[in-house]
């Protein structure tokens, strides 16, 4: 069963999920594999009926089994298995010559073979989807405690747009009262009015994204567009800190393969990381870069820069295990969090000192298939 | 509220353009010229017209913060009067601002009322300082037509000497200094004694010699 297991770590069953494996799935096998798989039945299927009884040919059912846990969820692998096992019943039927009580015994094994391996798959498959839950489950907790901590930020962003309407609303009345009253000046203010609410209601709509608990699907996601959306929920966390963002995203990025909340949650961790790391210096100019660029035509990678103290050596090791954390009231949660997210959809995050201070700490996603860098 | 305008400026400094356009409209619907600037650097770079000028800024800001520009402009020549507006009732950063000589404290979201009230405080202080600063340039132009002599008369008039102890101080005749003081007087355009002293006063005219 070693080999089932192997199978079932190197490639996930159900691809619309972001789960743990490493590398996103070719076009190619996405299609042809299930093809492939019940060639290979026929094939046995052919050997085992004109083989004599005593060859339990059968047996080779469990490749197509573990075949078909690549790319079908639980009740395929069922129905796969299911036509393995009539196959092999009717091979025993139709073989034309052989030992009629050694045929019955090899197909009782094969039988019995195929089944076990197929309860193995299944078993598997849902541990698999049971670890992939808690990790969605352990990204939104995470999420929506950081969030948590942006409470007063994303207040105040919403606040703004308010305040601004409230203006407005005071300026229309007063255009409205002078004789003779000012229509144009009215109606541009009025014209405000309405863009400072919608403002105000997308500023809502992100954050009901953000916190929603959805299993995470991989989709193709704008990175820049998704960066834009949560820097301008941070903006104010921004000018509490006197920090100037600088944003230099990349024009011709192709999408990235991944779910979009949980980019963005990567992209909010390691933003809120760098926050912390330049409010340490004390008056020295307290930036951050974030950057997006193509890497080997192959995946979209995404840098946090900021011009902090820096990591030292030891610290950048761990600081992305689980539990982990140079803050007073840290959990050790967030970041460790990121790199699973990263990790999960195929990516990976790595930290690097700067010159002459500071730290850049990247991520990778892969590019969406089928999309091709412009 | 109506017709405030007296040649005066208000100028806006808020990163956040929803809250500077709504300004604007604001305050050019009750006649006040406004200007809007993005940031304390942006203002800096332009120069304004010479006129009453009141400044309201969001105390935070991305770059210089309110309060840093308020230290700033008051070691300026032009200490123009600031309204704040800040986001959140940040008690310490009021008391800072307010300490520090702002007119005004307002939390969003204000009452516009209380907005134009403040700007007009504001204009108003700033229209004052203008009038002083225009009475001292031209108090200085006055006594920079005296001459080295009249100063010095000036200087020991003012705090109270007698023409004759004068004269004696100064080596010269009574006659000559009571002459003197007459030139003194009238070149300062002083219309009594006490006007005159209120003058030295007022410009730091004292004895500098030997005295």
């Amino acid at each position: 069963m070693r080999g089932a297991q192997n199978l079932m770590a190197s490639s996930r069953p159900w691809i619309e999920r972001i789960g743990g494996r490493s590398e996103a799935r070719t076009l190619s096998s996405a299609r042809v594999l299930p093809f492939v798989t019940a060639l290979l039945a026929g094939l046995i299927f052919v050997a085992d009926t004109f083989t004599s009884l005593e060859i339990a040919v059968a047996v080779f059912y469990v490749v197509v089994v573990l075949l078909s846990a690549i790319f079908a969820r639980p009740r395929g692998v069922i129905v796969f298995s299911f036509g393995c096992v009539v196959l092999t019943v009717a091979s025993y039927f139709l073989t034309p010559g052989g030992d009629i009580q050694a045929g019955l015994i090899n197909t009782f094994i094969s039988i019995v073979a195929i089944g076990s391996t197929t309860f193995l798959v299944l078993r598997n498959q849902s541990a698999q989807l049971a670890a992939d839950d808690a990790r969605t489950q352990l990204a939104h907790i995470s999420r929506v405690t950081t969030l948590g901590e942006l409470a007063a930020s994303i207040a105040h962003e919403v606040n703004q747009p308010l305040g601004a309407i409230v203006t407005n609303g005071n300026a229309t009345v007063r255009w409205l009262s002078i004789d003779p009253p000012n229509l144009h000046e009215a109606i541009k203010t009025l014209g405000y009015i309405v863009e400072d609410a919608d403002r105000a209601s997308q500023i809502i709509a992100r954050l009901r994204r953000l916190t929603r608990r959805a299993p995470a699907m991989a989709v193709p996601v704008d990175v820049n567009d998704a960066i834009r959306e949560i820097t301008s929920l941070m903006q104010h966390e921004f000018r509490r800190h006197r920090i100037v963002l600088q944003l230099s995203l990349s024009d011709a990025l192709p999408r990235a393969r991944g779910d979009r909340v949980q980019v963005q949650q990567v992209v909010l961790n390691l933003l809120l990381n760098a926050v912390e790391a330049v409010t340490a210096v004390g008056d020295r100019s307290r930036e951050l870069t974030i950057a997006t660029a193509l890497e080997d035509a192959k995946h979209v990678c995404v840098s946090v820069t900021d011009t902090g103290p820096g990591i030292e050596a030891s610290v950048a090791e761990r600081m992305f295990d689980a539990f982990y954390t140079t803050k007073p009231d840290g959990m050790g949660i967030g970041l460790a969090v990121t790199r699973s997210i990263v990790e999960a959809h195929g990516g990976r995050i790595q930290v690097k000192p700067n010159s002459p201070q500071g730290t850049t700490i990247q991520f990778t996603i892969p590019v969406a298939r089928g999309v091709l860098p412009q | 509220m109506n017709a405030p305008k007296q040649n005066s400026l208000v100028v806006v400094i808020d990163d956040d353009p929803s809250i500077r356009r709504a300004l604007d409209s604001l305050l050019r619907s009750v006649g006040l010229d406004v200007r809007t600037f993005v940031s304390v650097e942006e203002f800096e770079r332009n120069t304004l017209p010479d006129m009453p000028t009141c400044l309201v800024l969001d105390i935070r800001m991305p770059g210089m913060s309110g309060l840093d520009f308020q230290r700033k402009l008051a070691g300026a020549d032009r200490p123009f009067p600031i309204i704040f507006i800040t986001g959140h009732g940040d008690i310490p950063m009021t008391v800072q601002a307010m300490k520090a000589g702002a007119i005004e404290f307002l939390a969003k979201p204000f009452r516009d009322q209380d907005l134009l009230e403040a700007i007009q405080a504001g204009l108003e202080t700033d229209r004052t300082r203008r009038a002083e600063l225009a009475d001292l340039h031209e108090l200085r132009a006055r006594l920079s037509s005296l001459t080295p002599r009249e100063r010095e008369v000036m200087s020991h008039v003012a705090t109270g000497r007698l023409n004759k102890q004068i004269a004696a101080d100064l080596d010269v005749s009574e006659i000559t200094i009571k002459v003197c003081r007459g030139q003194v007087m009238r070149k300062m355009q002083a219309v009594s004694f006490a006007d005159l002293v209120r003058m030295a006063d007022r410009l730091g005219v004292t004895l500098t010699d030997d005295h």
